[in-house]
C-alpha cells in the first residue's frame, strides 16, 4: 500500500513539474521586405528578447534591400550606371565580400548563376514587383544582349574598387541576395543570443538549432499541385532553398514564361520544374538552386559537384524526381507514385 | 479497488487532455487563417463560409472562405500570383499579394511543418 501511494505522489510531482515549466513557444513575425514576405520564427523563453532580435533582423534586411535593389534607385543601380559608362566604382568592405562571394559562385557554376545579366532580366519584365501581362521580348532584342555575353568573369574586384571590361554587365542579385540576407539575419539572431530559429524569405530558409529538442520540420512545396511533395528535418544549421518555375511567371498566348532566365539562350530555362538544395550557407544554396535549375537534368550533377553541393532534389517537367544519395537518405516523400532516380555516389 | 487505485485512475484521466494537447501531431487541416494587411494581423475562423474584402495600398483584395478552405478571388495586382495560388486548406499553407501587401496563412493547432519551402 505504501509503495502505491509513493507511485501516486511521483506521478503527481511529475505532472505538476510539467505544468509549471512549459517549453518556450515559437515567437513568429512576418515582415514585408526583400520584395517578399519574410517569416521569422524564434524560440526563446523571454518574449521580449525574441521580439528585440526580430526588430534587429528587420532593420538588417531593410538595409540589404536598400543596398542591393536591382530596379528601384539604390546604391546598386548607381553601380550599374557607372559600369555602363565604363567607370570604376569605389566599394566598401561589406560590398567587396558580397561581390566576391557572388563572383566565386558564378565561376563554380560555369556562369549558369549569372548575376551580370540584369539587362536581360529587365528585358523580360521581371525588374518589377508586379509584371504586367504582355508579350515576351522580341528575339532580336534578346540576341542583341546575348551577343554581348555579360558575366561575372568580366568583373575585376579589389578590396576597394569594382570595374568591368564589358559595359553590358548590369548586376542583378535576385538569385543570391535573398540567401545573403538570410545569412545576415541568422548572424544577427545568433549575436542576440538566439540559438533556435528559422528565417524564411519567400519560401527559402535557413534554420538553426531545434524546436524544444525536436528538429525543425520543413515541407517542400509540390511544383505542380497544391500541398507539399516532400519534407525534411533540419539539424544544427542548414539552409533549404528551392527554385521553381511556379514562383514568378506570366502567361502569353497559352504559354507560360517563368523568371529563371538561362544566360545561354536568353529564355526561361526549360525542362526543370523545381530544384531544392540543402547547404549550410544560404547564399550558396540560393545561387546553386538557380544554377542547377538552369543546368537541367543532364548537367546538374556536374554543376552541383563544382559548387560543392551534395544534397539536391531536382524535379523535371514530367515530375520525375532526381536526387543525390545524401538527399535521398534524409528526405521524406509525401507522395506515393513518384518516379525517383538517385544520381551519383556518396561524397 | 482501493481509494489509491481510484485516485491513480483520476490522475490518469486528468493527464490525458494534457498529453493530447502536447503530444498529438496528427491534425493537418487548418482551423483558422491569419490575414496580414501591411503590419496588421487578423485571425479569422475557417468554420463559416464568407467573403472578405480587404483594402491594401493598391486597392481591394477579395478573399473567400468556403468549406474550411480559403483563397484569393480577386486582387488589384497585375501578375495575379495570389489568385493562381488557389485554395489553401492545410495548416502552414499561405498565399500573398505582395504588391497589395496582403497575405493569408492557414493556422492549425499542430501544423505538420514548422516552415514551408518553395
Amino acid at each position: 500500500m505504501k509503495s502505491r501511494w509513493l507511485t501516486l505522489l511521483a506521478i503527481a510531482a511529475l505532472t505538476l513539474t510539467a505544468c509549471s515549466d512549459p517549453p518556450p513557444q515559437v515567437h513568429k513575425a512576418k515582415l514585408f521586405t526583400l520584395g517578399t514576405l519574410v517569416d521569422v520564427s524564434v524560440l526563446h523563453p523571454d518574449e521580449a528578447v525574441a521580439q528585440q532580435a526580430v526588430d534587429i533582423v528587420e532593420a538588417e534586411l531593410a538595409a540589404i534591400n536598400t543596398q542591393w535593389h536591382a530596379w528601384r534607385e539604390s546604391p546598386l543601380t548607381k553601380i550599374n550606371h557607372q559600369l555602363a559608362r565604363g567607370e570604376s566604382v569605389t566599394i566598401d568592405a561589406t560590398s567587396y565580400r558580397f561581390l566576391q562571394q557572388a563572383q566565386q559562385l558564378a565561376a563554380n557554376s560555369d556562369q549558369l548563376f549569372n548575376p551580370a545579366i540584369g539587362s536581360l532580366v529587365a528585358l523580360w519584365g521581371f525588374h518589377s514587383d508586379d509584371r504586367p501581362e504582355g508579350a515576351p521580348p522580341a528575339i532580336a532584342d534578346i540576341n542583341r544582349l546575348l551577343q554581348q555575353t555579360p558575366s561575372m568573369a568580366d568583373i575585376t574586384l579589389t578590396e576597394t574598387t569594382l570595374s568591368s571590361s564589358n559595359s553590358a554587365v548590369q548586376l542583378d542579385f535576385g538569385a543570391f541576395g535573398k540567401g545573403y540576407a538570410i545569412d545576415r539575419a541568422i548572424e544577427k539572431l545568433k549575436q542576440s543570443g538566439i540559438e533556435n530559429a528559422i528565417v524564411n524569405a519567400g519560401g527559402d530558409l535557413r534554420a538553426i538549432g531545434s524546436k524544444n529538442n525536436q528538429p525543425w520540420r520543413i515541407g517542400i512545396r509540390h511544383p505542380a499541385a497544391a500541398g507539399v511533395i516532400a519534407s525534411v528535418e533540419t539539424h544544427g544549421d542548414e539552409s533549404v532553398f528551392t527554385s521553381g518555375n511556379y514562383e514568378r511567371f506570366f502567361d502569353f498566348d497559352g504559354q507560360r514564361y517563368h523568371h529563371i532566365i538561362d544566360p545561354r539562350s536568353g529564355y526561361p530555362a526549360t525542362g526543370t520544374a523545381s530544384v531544392t538544395v540543402i547547404h549550410n550557407n544560404a547564399a550558396t544554396a540560393d545561387a546553386a538552386a538557380t544554377a542547377l535549375f538552369i543546368a537541367g537534368v543532364k548537367q546538374w550533377p556536374q554543376i552541383a559537384q563544382q559548387m560543392g553541393i551534395d544534397e539536391v532534389m531536382l524535379i523535371d517537367e514530367h515530375l520525375t524526381i532526381y536526387m543525390t544519395p545524401k538527399m535521398a537518405q534524409r528526405i521524406q516523400l509525401e507522395i506515393d507514385d513518384a518516379e525517383i532516380k538517385i544520381i551519383g555516389e556518396n561524397r | 479497488m482501493t481509494r489509491a487505485d481510484y485516485l491513480a485512475l483520476l490522475f490518469a484521466a486528468l493527464l490525458l487532455p494534457y498529453l493530447y494537447v502536447t503530444q498529438w501531431t496528427g491534425d493537418e487541416a487548418g482551423s483558422a487563417i491569419s490575414i496580414m494587411n501591411g503590419s496588421e494581423t487578423t485571425q479569422v475562423s475557417l468554420a463559416h463560409d464568407h467573403t472578405l474584402e480587404i483594402d491594401g495600398p493598391l486597392g481591394t483584395s477579395v478573399i473567400k472562405i468556403e468549406d474550411g478552405r480559403v483563397r484569393f478571388m480577386a486582387s488589384p495586382c497585375l501578375g495575379k500570383q495570389c489568385i493562381h495560388s488557389g485554395w489553401l486548406e492545410h495548416a502552414g499553407e499561405f498565399a500573398a499579394c505582395l504588391p497589395n501587401r496582403i497575405s493569408v496563412a492557414v493556422l492549425g493547432k499542430t501544423p505538420r511543418f514548422d516552415s514551408i519551402n518553395f
